[in-house]
């Protein structure tokens, strides 16, 4: 009935070309199988791709995990990070794609997003202006995730307290990295602990979360 | 990859060992290792314990096993019913438990129809409880020969049901069931109840967890706001489990959540879901207030046919479980103490199975479906009706002498159904401490010479009481409308009255 919409935006600039965007089909699609082998992600998981290069692309608009069909993401040899560019379109995609509640229909749960990028926006000043309307936006989580040593950390954080650095973009960080992702996508199943509020589950000892 | 070796910390001689390979499975609190031999796994929670958990595994191991070991039935629940901890283990400073491994039909064979991604994973319950892994259209679907048909879930459900019952009647309360708490497969029938290191023991040990969403009571969801120390707060503990099991029972024979109606509480999803399942919670088929009834149009199309409560009902599940989700769902939903216990849906489960009839229909996906109690009956699942006469035993007990009562008990018959003895006489009943000797059968039904009768085979005192006949073992008696038969003269020996339905 409720639908979980997650957004994952994806830097497919110039840096992440060759074993970069390689490491990261290949995550992708270990994150999808994981998915696909979940009954609950399958009851109400909705996952779009979108990446940002020099353009904006919806490589897969919001579909029903079972009917995914994760494309080949490829990526020009060189050109600028238009994070915020990225973002921008984010946020008309989930302002028409994520049902909200009326008095006579159940609305979507509040969507997740994963940023993954390896280096810093190119459109400081539109992504400076994005990132207070995704806060909200009212995502359910928002995930930052840097990666490499040409990402920055801190621009990251302005738009979410949630920032995950990976000190490379190699094959085994980055399934290490979408296996979490799957589990804090997973997590709204499991037992409740008696406190309150929904935490992130910790992230893999391989890598660094910056808070 | 290597094996390590951990302590026993109720008996330090005790050792066991486990494989590291670094990708541990991960449960909700505890990393899971499996020992060289594959016989158990060690569980360990990936954060410290305090004093007051510990000794909770410790309760859990030294003094709850044996007292399931020294009573009756104790291989059953041990092999069958629970995979209950058996030794507590320090490991640099981390507790783990052993738990011995589960029973290998709780692993998929095949998996999904089409595809090998759940080959060899868990037999979670959520496979079994949700509807889209059943539609013929999903692509995901379970394979065909994983699902069993629709009398397999009333045995697993019984098993569930017992699980609960021998729990409660320890002291002890679950806590935490859930679909993602058992294991179930409804090929051998079987069902398991997984991670017991939680249970919670009232006065002693207090829930560390409020459930699992779904599953947890209302009552708990609309006080979790307040402190644990507020008087006010609802924290798991036996009456909550009576909610989650009727939910589970419910999901296995429908396919559907009790509660997830259409009715819209607030604009917010997260206070709407809170509302809906707490506070507000409302029966989806509650008879007279129609408001949270499902909009199959804003449904899930995989969920067809289960979420349509107009074409299966859940009446189709038969009288005696019907008025106990009544009783759960209506009276109970907000009041804890009118919740039917774990062994009033035993008796109901186990009456309901006499209620069954086969389906005609060869291809029937769900090839049982309860007696509809009309005069042509039809399977609700596929719609097939009913071909020839059906014979309906009502079962009468001795008030006193002369004076015949109903048993609120009928056996319906169908080609080489069987007669048990719990059939036969009121004082033998049947459940987890019915011995081998009681399962065998005292006589069987079949339709001869176009007529129905009944086969004795061990009665020693059967007597057609309308034709004033004894029926000697050996022999049989004709089914006709209206006749009755004494069962046993024994104490405690049934009357039946047959009535003959779609003549």
């Amino acid at each position: 009935m409720r639908r979980l919409p997650v957004y994952f935006l994806l830097d497919t600039s110039g840096s992440m070309y060759g074993e970069p965007i390689q490491a990261l089909n290949n995550a992708l699609s270990g994150m999808v199988n994981t998915l696909r082998s979940d009954a609950q992600a399958l009851d109400s998981l909705w996952i779009s791709i979108i990446t940002f290069d020099r353009e904006v692309k919806e490589i897969v608009p919001l579909t029903e995990l079972v009917s995914f069909q994760l494309p080949e993401i490829t990526c020009p040899q060189s050109g600028p990070t238009n994070t915020g560019a990225g973002l921008d379109f984010v946020i008309q995609k989930v302002k028409k794609d994520v049902l909200k509640g009326s008095p006579t229909q159940k609305g979507d749960w509040k969507p997740l997003l994963f940023v993954f990028t390896d280096g810093k926006p190119s459109d400081i000043q539109l992504y400076r202006e994005k990132t207070p309307e995704i806060k909200n936006l009212n995502f359910g989580a928002v995930v930052g995730c840097a990666a490499g040593h040409m990402a920055n950390d801190e621009i990251l954080k302005e738009l979410t307290d949630n920032v995950v650095h990976l000190d490379s973009a190699d094959s085994s960080t980055l399934k290490q990295f979408f296996k979490w992702v799957s589990e804090t996508i997973e997590q709204g199943n499991k037992s409740q602990g008696t406190g309150e509020g929904v935490t992130l589950p910790p992230p893999p000892s391989e890598i660094t979360v910056v808070i | 990859m290597k094996t390590i070796t951990v302590k026993s910390i109720n008996d330090s001689s005790k050792s066991y060992q486990y494989v590291d390979n670094g990708e541990p499975m991960r449960g909700g609190v505890k990393d899971v290792f499996f020992s060289p031999d594959k016989k158990y796994v060690v569980a360990i929670f990936r954060d410290k314990l305090d004093f007051n958990q510990k000794e909770r595994l410790q309760r859990i191991t030294n003094h709850y096993l044996p007292q399931i070991q020294n009573k009756e039935a104790g291989d059953y629940y041990l092999n069958e019913v629970f995979r209950w901890p058996t030794d507590v283990i320090e490991h640099n400073g981390f507790i783990g438990v052993i738990v011995p491994i589960y029973n290998s039909k709780f692993f998929f064979k095949k998996g999904y129809e089409t595809s090998d991604l759940i080959q060899g994973k868990e037999k979670n319950g959520k496979w079994f409880a949700g509807a889209k892994f059943r539609n013929p259209q999903f692509p995901l679907k379970v394979a065909k020969s994983e699902l069993g048909d629709w009398l397999s879930y009333f045995q697993v459900c019984v098993n569930l049901t017992r699980g609960v019952k021998k729990m409660h009647a320890m002291g002890l309360a679950h806590s935490d069931l859930s679909y993602n708490n058992v294991l179930i497969d409804p090929v051998e029938k079987s069902a398991c109840i997984i991670d017991l290191d939680g249970l919670v023991v009232p006065g002693m040990f207090a829930a560390e967890v409020i459930g699992t969403a779904e599953f947890i009571a209302p009552e708990v969801l609309s006080s979790k706001h307040l402190n644990k120390t507020d008087s006010n707060r609802k924290l798991p503990n036996r009456l909550t489990d009576l909610h989650a099991l009727p939910v589970l029972i419910y999901m296995f024979l429908l396919h559907r959540h009790p509660l997830k109606g259409g009715k819209v509480h607030d604009l917010d999803t997260e206070k709407d879901d809170l509302l809906s399942m707490g506070e507000k919670a409302m029966f989806i088929e509650h008879p007279t207030d129609k408001t949270n009834r499902p909009k199959l149009a804003q449904g899930s199309k995989w969920d067809l046919p289960w979420a349509d409560i107009v074409k299966l009902p859940y009446s189709v599940t038969g009288p005696y479980l019907k008025t106990l989700f009544d009783k759960v769902f209506i009276d109970g939903l907000h009041n804890p103490m009118q919740r039917p216990t774990a062994e009033e849906w035993e008796i109901a489960l186990l009456k309901t199975t006499d209620l069954m009839q086969k389906c005609h229909n060869i291809s029937c996906e769900q090839k049982w479906y309860v007696f509809d109690n009309t005069n042509t009956p039809k399977c609700p699942f596929c719609g097939t009706a009913h071909k020839g006469t059906l014979p309906v035993l009502d079962l009468y007990y001795q008030f006193k002498p002369t004076v015949w009562k109903p048993e609120n008990h009928r056996l319906m018959v169908y080609k080489d159904q069987y007669l048990f003895q719990w059939h036969v006489n009121r004082n033998i009943t049947r459940n987890e401490k019915i011995t081998a000797e009681q399962k065998v059968p005292m006589g069987y039904f079949t339709f001869h010479n176009n007529k129905w009768v009944l086969v004795n085979q061990k009665l020693t005192s059967l007597k057609d009481v309308t034709e004033d006949r004894e029926i000697p073992i050996g022999s049989m008696v004709e089914l006709t409308d209206g006749k009755k038969l004494l069962l046993s003269k024994e104490d405690g020996g049934r009357v039946v009255v047959i009535t003959m339905a779609n003549k």
